[in-house]
């Protein structure tokens, strides 16, 4: 059984397994970098530590809108990295039975790994390492 | 010596007698025979009687020849000689008729001098007569004229007095109808002060409960607004009890994260996370509820005090209006007043007026009643005039008579000579 914290992007719901998440961090300063690409949000002070903000919509070419002021903080090893959602939900339990798989657009690269339904929506779990590999290349 | 004719006719008678008487005396002594004695004193006789006769007859005739002639000339009217007998012997009657004749033709004489004298004088007087009245004639048809003028003035007069006093009666009708009016003005504008007052008063006690009202709109406002921030104070409050259960639900968020890595002694842990995420959600709702609350509570405050506000700019035009309904009313009683001051001056002066025009028909009348005592005389005038003008006429006719029978006695007494004058 899995937890997936779930959270908005736009108007299509995501979610990431809790196993990479941190903590989810109440409403950090978000301090600006200057000359950084556009999917950086800025930094944060995270216990000490200075984490990049990744915002998502951008990232993944969603249209621009609001941001979630709780910032997801991943536990990821070797990766010091923040995540801005449009908006955080909560951890819901996830059967490994209910997985379905997705289907990108073709010549589209995507980053999610899987879809499932929860309370009448479905939720895209996000593929974390490609995503995070694809920050490497970028 | 004066003999009368009678003795002269009785002598000769006598002496006829006598020479008959004689003759026949005579004649025996004479010779003659006595039948021609008879003859002869019958053939003296008369011839002494012839003789005698024609001696006196001859002188009476020629007597009388001369008195013929004298009256003769008397009836042709020459008085210019007198009667002249050649002077006789024995003056007798004959010569008392020559100067009876004589005194009368005397007489004449003077009386046809005298009456030519003044026949003359008549007819002068006449024709002055006649040219004097016709100058009356002429001057009383000049007054008569002048009369009529008069007369006829005196009808436009009458006229115009009756026209004037018609006029003034109408005025004096028009000047009755303005006092009622005027009266009746008078006690419209006093019936208007009247109301007038009355909305003035009642203008001022609602006034006054509008002011009282207000007062106690504004003590509600009052309330509302201190209302309305309890109402803050309360939804601060809910926003930091929406603030915690938003941190508690983060708490549990993380807590379940940490619950999650730490793997099977993590799993009550993430239970006991679970419930509180639970508590905090349904924290969340409530003051989510009590949020909504709030702002239904407020819009409807704010309607409230919005209705409020425009119940209190309607009470203040409200209480603008009743401010001016009371000027006004103030503007109305004063201009009624001011109304009623020239009613009754206009009263007054209607009085005036009827007096006046009491006065002015008073004096028409009189006016009228001299223009009749004028009419009437004038008439009486014209009447004396007409009388005049006709006596005046009587008496130029009366002339002309005086005149036409002085030139009739002239004429016939143009027919007597009398010695003074050059022609016959």
């Amino acid at each position: 059984m899995e937890q997936v914290l779930v959270f908005d992007l736009g108007e299509e719901r995501y979610g990431l397994e809790v196993g990479h998440i941190q903590e989810v961090a109440d409403s950090p300063v978000l301090h600006y970098i200057p000359q950084s690409p556009g999917f950086f949000l800025g930094a944060i002070n995270f216990h000490g530590q200075i984490l990049p903000v990744l915002d998502l919509c951008n990232f993944l070419e969603f249209p621009a809108g609001p941001h979630d002021p709780r910032k997801i903080v991943l536990a990821v090893e070797g990766c010091a990295l923040a995540l801005a959602a449009t908006a955080v939900h909560r951890i819901v339990p996830l059967a490994a039975e209910a997985l379905l798989p997705f289907q990108g657009s073709p010549g589209r690269e995507s980053f999610i790994r899987a879809v499932f339904h929860h309370q009448g929506r479905m939720i895209n779990l996000l593929d974390l390492p490609r995503l995070l590999r694809r920050l490497e290349a970028a | 010596m004066r003999v009368e004719v009678s003795y002269k006719f009785i002598i000769g008678f006598i002496i006829v007698v006598g020479s008959t008487v004689l003759v026949n005396l005579m004649t025996p002594h004479l010779g003659v025979t006595p039948e021609w004695q008879q003859l002869f004193s019958t053939g003296v006789a008369l011839f002494v009687g012839l003789l005698l006769g024609w001696v006196f007859s001859k002188a009476f005739t020629a007597n009388f020849r001369v008195l013929n002639e004298g009256a003769g000339r008397l009836s042709q009217g020459d008085l210019s000689k007198d009667v002249v007998l050649p002077q006789p012997l024995l003056p007798d009657e004959t010569q008392d008729l020559a100067a009876s004749l004589n005194q009368v033709t005397g007489n004449l004489r003077e009386l046809v001098g005298i009456i030519r004298n003044s026949s003359a004088k008549v007819a002068e007087s006449a024709q002055g007569l006649s040219a004097t009245s016709q100058e009356m004639t002429a001057s009383s048809h000049e007054v008569a004229n002048t009369v009529e003028a008069i007369s006829r003035g005196a009808e436009t007069q009458a006229e115009m007095v009756e026209r004037g006093s018609k006029l003034i009666r109408d005025m004096a009708l028009s000047i009755e109808q303005v006092a009622h009016s005027a009266s009746k003005v008078a006690e419209a504008a006093n019936n208007t002060v009247n109301s007038a007052k009355n909305g003035g008063e009642q203008a001022r006690a609602t006034m006054d409960r509008l002011r009282r009202f207000m007062g106690e709109t504004e003590k509600n406002g009052e309330q509302i607004l201190s209302f309305g921030t309890q109402v803050q104070k309360i939804g601060k409050i809910v926003d930091v009890i929406t603030g915690i259960a938003q941190k508690t639900n983060l708490l549990a968020l993380n807590a379940t994260i940490e619950a999650a890595r730490a793997g099977e002694y993590g799993r009550g842990f993430a239970v006991v996370a679970e419930e509180i995420s639970k508590l905090a959600d349904s924290t969340s709702l409530s003051a989510g509820e009590i949020t909504t609350l709030i702002e239904t509570i407020r819009d409807q405050s704010q309607q409230v005090q919005a209705s409020m506000k425009e119940n209190s700019r309607e009470l203040e035009a409200g209480r603008a209006a009743i401010d001016t309904t009371g000027l006004a009313f103030e503007e109305i009683i004063q201009s009624a007043l001011g109304a009623q001051a020239k009613a009754t001056g206009i009263a007054e002066a209607s009085t005036q007026q009827t007096a006046g025009a009491g006065a002015l028909v008073k004096a028409i009348d009189e006016i009228s009643r001299v223009i009749t005592d004028n009419a009437a005389a004038t008439e009486e005038v014209s009447a004396a005039t007409e009388e005049q003008s006709a006596a005046m006429e009587e008496m130029a006719h009366a002339a002309q008579d005086l005149s036409a029978l002085a030139e009739q006695l002239l004429a016939t007494v143009s027919r007597f000579r009398l010695a003074s004058d050059g022609r016959s």
